[in-house]
């Protein structure tokens, strides 16, 4: 390992973020926080996105390594201790410097400082701590700040930073525990959960609190449900009845609270320090006693969220979706990121991608993952054991609705909103609009397309006053076919973003230019085939 | 038809507002325009004249009749880019003083829609303002930005900015409307008309940036990852018509 001491910071900037950058996450979302006299910045609830990359990526965050060195081995990262890489490590000051000064800017939105293991991860997560601690304290940084637990550290030190920062997450990197001991063997399942579950515990243990002051309509938690996009399952509606399984656990008033409320019953006699004492080192410590020196900061307050890499192992669609379902149900996890796989390290435990990074499966994954969190679909409704992958040609939205055509068409001026977010083409903005315009008269689809309504597709499953746009058989096969032409460009745009394209045998794409020959044209006339 | 002729600013607007209001001529019969646009046989021009009280009692009705968010959606409105949008607004109000506060949700109006589009326009820029904006320090430590709006959005962007950098020094600057907002330390913002020679050449000082700006753009550069180059996706998020003005792109 070549640990370069005497390294300019716009080298180590080079180094450091060009190893932070297969961190997918860089949302500065979650929370809205003002600003403050004699602080520096303030954050907003929707996130901002200050530059894009040339890959299209947003950049939100000043992504850093705070170090590349690492005592672990895991195949696919590029910092694993085998790799013969150029070592080198920030300082906490010039992390803070760099993050102010880069903010005072406008160039970026705070700090996502994630690491490299450093001799233990208890070693390491103090590094970081100091850092954040300095950037607060010292430098008054009030924006926002996203920072990796790192697994394996001690509980103490996790809820200590869950104060100062604004979203913590640990990675999951893959769906399973088999894969994770064969291509990651210094981690395991069981240390990646630990400070999962514990910071779930103290934002749980947070927002009772926060609901526990306020009046009975207040806090956070409740704002969360009362928004219709967000969790649908808790409203009763009749499309659930349609649903099984991973349902049940969803119906039924405040799910969330109800577990949470679990979990307090369980430890009866530690009070209201519940949920996250359990977990941390000194039991007896009162955790909201820790809220007043740090001049009542909240705890994650943006929540937490991981990342799954996707093609580095086998597992399907199906898989992956269903570790992303618990980990929103049980975890309570705002994101779940897919980094499509990109082989960085020739080893031979690692697949070989002759078309490049697995782009298309990473975006249909993106495209259910909305779907299970602001549409209300579960993972079960989109793919099952035996239909374990989505569709290439179709989004999983559109693909499910040509399965359940039963449902389908929708009348707009009556469907419930449940149902009208269920329709392919219509989005959760769409259906507002559609319930809040309608009250004021019949719509037709002329005004849904000014509702922003993607009628090119909706128009297969929406009738207005009983119409539908054009007349068409609401047949599976004629939609299908209607459906792909519209999609297919653009799923062949995602795969293929450069000019040129690999020659392949099965290539698919081109049936619909294929010649005509004599034997369709006669069977065209004849009907027979 | 009697035209009534007035003023981009939104103060104008309100009084062109005001006077083909309460003209009483029906609002069929009305019809509010921009100063410049060509003239028209058979209508009846009036210029209107910007008096603060007319603005005044507009806004004042709208907040008061009508709602405080309307009165946000109405003055948004009012500093879009385009040119029609003083008689658009008219007729959005008229709906809005017949349906009350829910018009707009009305998206199938045509008058609800035209302001809803203008309005949602306007956000999308704003967004991308606040996103791509660029500081860059001068001398005694004051920040510089230069920004290009199509629409006026300038004192929604001193909010925004005055808001998380309270404590500094900084001024950005609307290079099409030649505005900038002047931000003084912990004492607030204003905006004032920089078109004298006295301001472009304090704005075209050369500014001593060359290590944060080597920083960033080694940072930009750093974070894509190659494998996934896809320059058509980042320009149809980062729009070519702002990187003029952005560090990383110059």
């Amino acid at each position: 390992m070549l640990i370069q001491e005497e390294m300019g910071i716009q080298e180590k900037l080079r180094i450091l973020s060009d190893a932070a950058k297969y961190d997918v996450s860089c949302s500065s979302s979650g929370i809205a926080r003002k600003g403050k006299q004699g602080t520096i910045g303030n954050t907003l609830a929707a996130g901002i996105c200050h530059s894009f990359a040339a890959d299209g990526r947003c950049i939100s965050l000043l992504k850093i390594l705070f170090t590349n060195q690492c005592i672990y081995d895991c195949r696919y990262c590029v910092n694993r201790c085998s790799n013969d890489v150029v070592r080198t490590a920030f300082t906490p000051a010039e992390v803070c410097t760099l993050t102010i000064e880069f903010y005072r800017r406008n160039y970026i939105e705070g700090l996502f400082l994630s690491s490299g293991i450093l001799y233990s991860p208890d070693y390491t997560m103090e590094q970081i701590y100091e850092t954040l601690y300095r950037l607060r304290n010292e430098y008054h940084f009030n924006g926002y700040i996203h920072v990796k637990a790192i697994p394996g550290a001690s509980p103490e030190l996790i809820e200590r930073m869950g104060f100062l920062t604004d979203r913590m997450s640990v990675n999951l990197e893959l769906p399973t525990a088999e894969g994770l001991k064969r291509l990651a063997p210094g981690k395991s399942r069981e240390k990646i959960l630990a400070p999962m579950r514990q910071v779930q515990r103290g934002i749980a243990a947070q927002n009772l609190k926060a609901l526990g002051e306020s009046r009975p309509g207040g806090g956070r938690l409740q704002k969360r449900l009362e928004d219709p996009g967000r969790r649908l399952a808790d409203s009763p509606n009749p499309w659930w009845d349609f649903k099984h399984g991973s349902l049940q656990t969803r119906k039924g008033g405040l799910p969330g609270l109800e577990r949470r409320a679990g979990d307090m019953k369980k430890n009866p006699a530690k009070g209201r320090e519940i949920g996250m004492a359990d977990t941390i080192a000194h039991p007896g410590r009162n955790v909201w006693a820790a809220l007043q020196p740090m001049n009542q900061r909240l705890f994650v307050p943006a929540g937490q969220s991981t990342q799954m890499i996707v093609g580095a192992t086998p597992e399907s669609d199906y898989h992956m979706i269903r570790v992303a379902e618990a980990l929103y149900q049980n975890y309570d996890l705002k994101r779940v990121f897919y980094s499509a796989f990109v082989r960085v390290n020739d080893d031979g435990l690692l697949p070989v991608l002759p078309g490049g990074p697995p782009l298309l499966r990473e975006h249909r994954l993106y495209q259910a993952d909305w779907l299970l969190r602001f549409y209300g679909f579960g993972a079960e409704e989109l793919l099952s054991e035996e239909r374990p992958n989505f569709n290439i040609l179709l989004d999983p939205k559109c693909d499910w609705a040509l399965r359940h055509l039963e449902r389908f068409p929708v009348e707009v001026n009556r469907a419930d909103y449940a149902a009208l977010l269920r329709v392919p083409g219509l989005g959760v903005k769409s259906a507002r609009r559609i319930v809040a315009a309608r009250r004021g008269g019949a719509l037709d689809f002329p005004d849904l397309k000014k509702m922003g309504v993607v009628l090119k597709r909706a128009m297969y499953f929406l009738t207005c006053s009983g119409r539908t746009m054009v007349p068409f058989r609401l047949d599976e096969d004629f939609i299908t076919s209607q459906l792909v032409s519209v999609e297919h460009k653009k799923a062949w745009d995602i795969e293929n973003h450069g000019s040129y394209r690999q020659l392949s045998l099965f290539d698919d794409y081109q049936i619909a230019g294929a010649p005509v020959s004599r034997e369709d044209m006669a069977s065209a006339v004849t009907g027979l085939m | 038809m009697t035209v009534f002729v007035c003023g981009q600013e939104v103060e104008d607007i309100w009084c062109g507002i005001y006077d083909a209001w309460m003209s009483r001529l029906g609002h069929k019969n009305v019809r509010l325009e921009p100063r410049g646009k060509d003239r028209e046989f058979f209508c009846e021009y009036r210029e209107v004249v910007t008096e603060a009280w007319k603005a005044e009692k507009v806004a004042e009705s709208i907040r008061r009749k009508l709602s405080e968010e309307l009165y946000e959606v109405a003055y948004r409105a009012a500093l879009s880019e385009d040119c029609g949008r003083a008689d658009k607004i008219y007729r959005f109000l008229i709906y809005a003083f017949s349906l009350g506060t829910g018009v707009m949700d009305q998206l199938q109006i045509p008058a609800v829609y035209e302001v809803f589009c203008m309005t949602r326009y306007l956000s999308r820029e704003y967004t991308h303002i606040i996103e791509f904006a660029r500081f860059s320090q001068m001398e005694e430590g004051v920040l510089l930005g230069k920004i290009k709006p199509n629409n006026d959005l300038l004192s929604l962007v001193a909010l925004h900015f005055a808001d998380r950098l309270s404590g500094e020094n900084w001024i950005l600057y609307d290079c099409g409307r030649k505005k900038a907002v002047v931000h003084q330390a912990g004492q607030g913002w204003a905006i004032v008309h920089a078109d004298s020679s006295q301001w472009q050449e304090r704005l075209n000082k050369k500014t001593d940036e060359e290590t944060y700006e080597g920083l960033w753009k080694t940072f930009h550069k750093a974070i894509a990852i190659v494998q996934r180059t896809n320059i058509k996706c980042q320009q149809n998020m980062l729009p070519l018509r702002f990187r003029p003005y952005m560090t990383e792109f110059n």
